[in-house]
């Protein structure tokens, strides 16, 4: 695209004028100008344009922060610009009402799901659309009509009677994309699709996104997977700190440009150095179960090792950390810690044993948002600025100055709302929390998780200096590459269980996704046609699906 | 009261009777509901003909129609503290407004509706537009409410229509009204419940958030539910009133707290989403039941009230305990 | 955000609570300069002290999330039972400590059900108050000899420090205090905690149904105490002495300006209040209004109230044109902020 054009086409819309010249001749398609979106002092948005073309998937790539989540919310009308247009098909989108974006053809699947758990598979896939005689929903045929849809999309085996919420994620995932389709949309946007899927159910996600473009819409596809954005999409968008800093042809860039791109600086220099795992066993846990689909589960961990826990998601990360962390039940299984019996009842039994936990949602299980920064961190440790019964103001503001200090919080920021905050120094503020008492096994899920390239290699450098120490780290990340440069091991969960664990010399982004999706390909072997045996046979996917700040996890 | 302070969300989803799907919710129910009316039976052998239990029923009524207002504010996770002002309105303006103008009875009770329906819509817009809490906006708008209910009528008195009493205690075909009455606000729950709308109900209850994502105008399902419980109340009122053939417009009150139990016993999560005015039906004749029991037994005031306190704390902790069992094993 | 800036927001909702309730106050002595007399104040201290009484331990069951209804109950307890153990011979000040610790064991029993059986609270203390009012009515049923309110009550509420009446100062103690546990204490921190949001606090380590107990015990014990008080100023005891004050124990708790659902709030804000409340209901006779007015005005008073303190906290939303969500995906900023 000319830059002249764009830029008055840019200034047009950003004085809320139609740009000359553009419903004559404009392609069919997305066209994004000028898009602007603040929230408080955070710029999500500064200025994105993009431009994507009817007929063709469309890949956007970004780090978690870079704007992506905004960019959609946008688009599907959940949120309003500040500034800026969105035109479909050259006709000019009514912004900030989610009614206007479906009138106008847009179909979103949600990363963060947007199906209701408690409604039935029916419900949501013709939430709006039932068939009614005056009013009444007619159930039976609600369930048909939903039977048929799941069915022509091959679907079949999701039933459409039963309750959401005791589908398995990846079906969720799958019912969120077929949602999407249950039209034909003239925008389908499918946001980190895949994330929960096996090989098998990403390429069917794939080839959807296929024919709906052969079919004419735009396919606006947000992944980190870059073996999907080869195998499916035509052109790329990368987007970093709100705005667009490429656009193109899938075949003009490789890997390496589209991650520097991405990242804004090359991905070796995001992680520290690892020193090797000196020291005894730290952790020992043999026969865990957690409730009736995970486990039982043995995990040996040493002083001073960073364990990674690899897996798609879903597959029991989370109940693991969690009944470590004392805030779920174990129904079996017994552990120990540094030679002493451990088996914590509650959080409170896990922090006497120095163990802590950076929970998966910061915003919900993580900051109290209404609190300040240096309540939320002295949160974790009250014991320790307590004298005389009295919270001590000086311990207090001592302690909370040390732990921002550790974590790398602005001290003029102690008194600040939380919730105020931008992800990364959320994310910051709770590991700070979870310092404060000095402890032996960390436990991070998915602690980097929509925060900015920055703050991450912070945290990746707290964490090598922490294991350096001597503390050790359970690591959750549904980050292949973080999982590669940041662990000494990788155990691999598949179905509440530990498929494979991977020594670090047998580390890499293939080999863990190959555990994970459970084929066993060669990476020499014929190019595959449609279907996901191009994820495998392109070997690393880069950056596996992680979620964005809502979190893929259901309500 | 957070949310977490409410109960834990009862599944759907439950027993196979037959081919139809009977929630273990609704079961428990059920079952609490007939105990207590067989012991009350028992008691009492006298209750069990038609013009009795329409008696009984016409105690009931109101409770079960305060009741239904409140399900469906606590449905979409709110609650609502002015019933028992709204219903006090209604009952005073019928006992003042009606009685004294002759003629167009009908007329002038649809008005009294109205005016309920209306001061429920003052209930959404305060809490869906204004965003106000929902606890606090009731709280403000019950005793607005309640003084303008005892401006109208400052003591128990005036003449409610005597076509109203009539109504209240006769029979249609050989059937209590208050029986029919029942009924129909049976049938028109089922007929909510199975509309669209009342999907969408259940999806603003259940998770806000998405039910905005999926298109759902939240504003307006709360304030068609704000206003339709505001009608309830209003109808409990006009029929209060012609069953103590008065005014009597101080009553509100303990109808607040008991249409609260009602819904917690029925088995509908205070956190909104499940549930349904069906169960808190159930639940109010329960308490009917049991204040008819303990009526029965005649004892003295100091034991009836711990009776009946004692029977509401068991049966909601056996209803909590129950509830959470049921979460446990679907997990 | 500055740090100065989020201290004063902070305040600034607490002063809102004051500033209504001095607006209302210069309102009525404007209309009647007699309002504003050392007598009238003083009368007015002592009806808000038993507000305030009344209102601390729901204060405290509010900001963890939980909600108090027995409150009318346990105060006609204290005023009853004080009564009835002095008619059989325990002094007045064993008696008011043995009565408290009694109130406290009722309030054990709410706080049990509320965050042990999970009974929500509005049902729970119900019906633990309808089990406080049964015991009562034994209780008097059985002394039919009158009710004789201890001296030691009686004085507490009706003597006088220099000009300054007793049962005030008792108050002010009790709201320094109060104010100490909750912004000094690591007790108040996980009060804040667990109402501000249960999973953070449990995650935190905080033992969020210990801390939940607690303010119920506590409130027990306040608002047996606020009976004892009040019955030592009206000179006798009766069922339905606290009748009133669940309305207004949960309004001050409201206009000074703590969120209904935890995690908010000070007590020196339901002080305000209480004196907010004190002023209106003693404003009305003024005016001519009935009591009918009064529940008007209470509620209008209730609404602007809480309006009044969101929109100090700069949170006053009204749902935009469009209805579009604005938050931040990355940065979800909670609607109480």
């Amino acid at each position: 695209m000319n830059a002249g054009t764009a830029d008055a086409a840019t200034q047009a819309a950003g004085r809320g004028q139609t740009p000359a010249g553009a419903s004559a001749g404009s392609p069919r398609g997305l066209s994004v100008e000028g898009l602007r979106k603040r929230f408080g002092s955070v710029r999500a948005l500064q200025g994105v344009t993009l431009h994507a073309q009817s007929g063709h998937v469309h890949a956007l790539l970004g780090e978690n922060g870079a704007g992506k989540s905004t960019l959609i919310k946008i688009l599907s009308g959940v949120t309003r610009a500040d500034e800026g247009s969105v035109r479909l098909d050259g006709e000019l989108l009514t912004l900030g009402r989610p009614a206007a974006s479906t009138a106008a053809g847009v179909r979103t699947a949600f990363q963060e799901l947007s199906t209701i758990p408690e409604l039935t598979v029916a419900e949501n896939l013709l939430f709006g659309r039932e068939p009614s005689i005056g009013g009444r929903v007619l159930r039976r045929r609600l369930n048909a009509r939903a039977a048929a849809l799941l069915a022509g999309l091959g679907l079949e085996r999701i039933d459409p009677t039963a309750q959401v919420s005791t589908l398995a994620l990846g079906d969720r995932q799958l019912l969120e994309v077929a949602k999407a389709l249950r039209e034909a949309p003239r925008l389908l946007v499918l946001d980190e699709a895949t994330s929960a899927l096996s090989s098998e159910d990403s390429g069917w996600v794939l080839e959807q996104a296929r024919l709906a473009a052969q079919r004419g819409a735009v396919v606006l596809l947000i992944t980190h997977r870059l073996a999907e954005v080869r195998a499916a999409a035509d052109r790329i968008t990368v987007l970093r700190s709100g705005r667009a800093v490429l656009e193109g042809s899938t075949s003009d860039y490789d890997d390496e440009q589209l991650i520097t791109a991405m990242l804004g600086r090359r991905m070796e220099r995001l992680y520290p150095p690892l020193e090797p795992a000196s020291g005894g066993s730290a952790l020992s846990v043999r026969g865990l179960r957690v409730g009736a689909r995970v486990g039982p589960l043995d995990l040996d961990v040493a002083e001073g090792e960073i364990l990674g826990i690899g897996g798609l998601q879903g597959q029991g990360q989370r109940e693991l950390l969690m009944a470590l962390a004392g805030a779920t039940a174990w129904a079996s299984g017994s552990a120990t810690l540094r030679e002493r019996p451990y088996r914590p009842r509650s959080p409170q039994d896990a922090l006497a044993g120095h163990v802590a936990l950076v929970p998966e949602d910061r915003q919900r299980e993580g900051l109290l948002l209404t609190h300040t920064v240096r309540a939320n961190v002295t949160l974790g440790a009250l014991g320790r600025i307590v004298r005389h019964g009295l919270i001590d103001a000086r311990r207090e503001s001592a302690t909370a100055r040390a732990g921002a200090q550790r974590v790398g919080v602005a001290i003029d920021r102690l008194g600040t709302l939380a919730g105020t905050l931008s992800g990364g120094n959320q994310q910051k503020v709770v590991l700070a929390k979870a310092l404060v008492g000095e402890p032996s096994v960390l436990l991070l899920y998915d602690c980097t998780r929509g925060v900015d390239v920055g703050t991450k290699a912070e945290i990746f450098a707290l964490m090598s200096q922490l294991a350096a120490a001597g503390t050790t780290i359970l690591f959750y990340s549904s980050d292949l590459s973080e999982l590669v440069h940041m662990c000494h091991r990788v155990a691999v969960m598949v179905e509440g269980q530990v498929r494979g664990v991977l020594s670090r010399g047998q580390l890499s982004e293939g080999a863990i996704l190959r555990v994970a999706v459970g084929t066993h390909h060669s990476t020499d072997g014929a190019v595959g046609a449609d279907r996901a045996a191009d994820l495998a046979q392109h070997g690393a996917a880069r950056l596996q699906a992680r979620g964005d700040d809502d979190g893929g996890r259901a309500a | 009261m957070s949310a977490s302070a409410a109960q834990a969300v009862a599944p759907r989803r439950g027993a196979l009777v037959g081919r139809v799907k009977i929630s273990w919710t609704g079961l428990t129910t059920a079952t609490i509901l007939i105990v207590l009316a067989v012991v009350d039976f028992i008691l009492q052998p006298a209750l069990l003909n038609l013009l009795q239990i329409g008696i009984l029923m016409q105690t009931a009524l109101p409770l079960v129609l305060v009741g239904a207002a409140q399900t469906l504010v606590v449905l979409v996770r709110g609650i609502d503290l002015s019933v028992g002002g709204i219903m006090v309105l209604a009952n005073a303006a019928t006992a003042v407004w009606v009685g004294e103008r002759g003629g167009a009875h009908q007329l002038m009770i649809f008005l009294i509706l109205g005016l309920a329906a209306a001061a429920g819509l003052l209930n959404g817009i305060l809490v869906a537009v204004a965003r106000f809490e929902p606890f606090v906006a009731t709280l403000g708008t019950w005793t607005i409410f309640n003084g303008i209910a005892l401006n109208i009528l400052p003591t128990d008195g005036g003449t409610p229509p005597p076509s109203l009493i009539s109504f209240t205690f006769g029979t249609t075909a050989g059937i209590p009204n208050s029986l029919i009455v029942l009924v129909v606000l049976l049938l028109a729950w089922r007929a909510l419940r199975g509309s669209r709308l009342g999907t969408r109900i259940y999806a603003v209850g259940a998770d806000e958030e998405r039910a905005r994502l999926n298109g759902t105008s939240i504003v307006g399902v709360k304030l068609f539910v704000y206003a339709a419980a505001g009608l309830l109340a209003g109808l409990a009122g006009v029929f209060l009133a012609g069953v103590t053939s008065s005014g009597t417009p101080t009553a509100g009150d303990p109808y607040i707290l008991t249409s609260v139990a009602a819904v917690v016993i029925g088995g509908t999560s205070l956190a909104g989403g499940s549930g349904g005015i069906g169960l808190t039906m159930m639940a109010a004749l329960a308490l009917i039941f049991i204040s008819d029991i303990i009526s029965a037994i005649n004892l003295e005031t100091w034991v009836s009230v711990a009776a009946s306190s004692g029977l509401l704390l068991i049966v909601v902790v056996a209803r909590t305990l129950i509830d959470r069992e049921i979460q446990r094993r679907r997990t | 955000m500055s740090a100065v800036t989020a201290f004063l927001r902070e305040r600034r909702i607490t002063i809102a609570a004051y500033a209504l309730c001095a607006v209302l106050f210069a309102i009525a002595t404007i209309h009647s300069s007699g309002f504003a007399s050392a007598s009238n104040v003083r009368q007015l201290l002592v009806f808000a002290s038993f507000v305030g009484f009344a209102a601390l331990g729901q204060t405290l069951v509010v900001l963890a999330g939980g909600l108090d209804l027995s409150v009318p109950w346990l105060m006609a307890f204290g005023g009853i039972q004080l009564s009835s153990w002095a008619a059989s011979g325990t002094s007045g000040v064993l008696g008011i400590v043995l009565v408290v610790l009694v109130g406290a064991a009722i309030g054990l029993l709410n706080g049990f059900g509320v965050a042990w059986l999970r009974v929500p609270p509005i049902v729970m203390t119900l019906a633990v108050g309808g089990l406080v009012e049964a015991y009562l009515m034994t209780i008097g049923q059985l002394k039919s000899s009158g009710n004789q309110v201890p001296q030691v009550a009686v004085d507490i509420a009706t003597k006088r420090a220099g000009p300054i009446p007793v049962v005030a100062l008792v108050w002010l103690g009790f709201a320094i205090a109060a104010s100490i546990l909750l912004s000094r204490t690591a007790l108040g921190r996980r009060i804040y905690a667990t109402g501000a949001s249960e999973v953070v606090a449990t995650l935190s380590g905080v033992n969020v149904r210990l801390v939940r107990l607690l303010t119920y015990v506590l409130s027990g014990a306040a608002a047996a105490f606020a009976g004892i008080v009040l019955s030592g100023y009206v000179g006798s005891t009766y069922l339905d002495i606290g009748a009133p004050y669940l309305f207004t124990s949960i309004a001050a708790v409201i206009i000074g300006g703590a969120s209904i659902l935890g995690g908010r709030g000070t007590y020196w804000g339901t002080v305000a209040g209480a004196l907010t409340l004190t002023v209106l209901s003693a404003m009305l006779p003024l005016f001519n209004l009935s009591s009918a007015d009064l529940e008007i005005v209470y509620g209008i008073v209730i609404l602007l109230g809480v309006a009044l303190s969101r929109f100090g906290a700069g949170a006053l939303q009204l749902t935009r044109r469009s209805g579009a969500q604005d938050h931040n995906p990355d940065m979800e900023v909670g609607d109480a902020a």
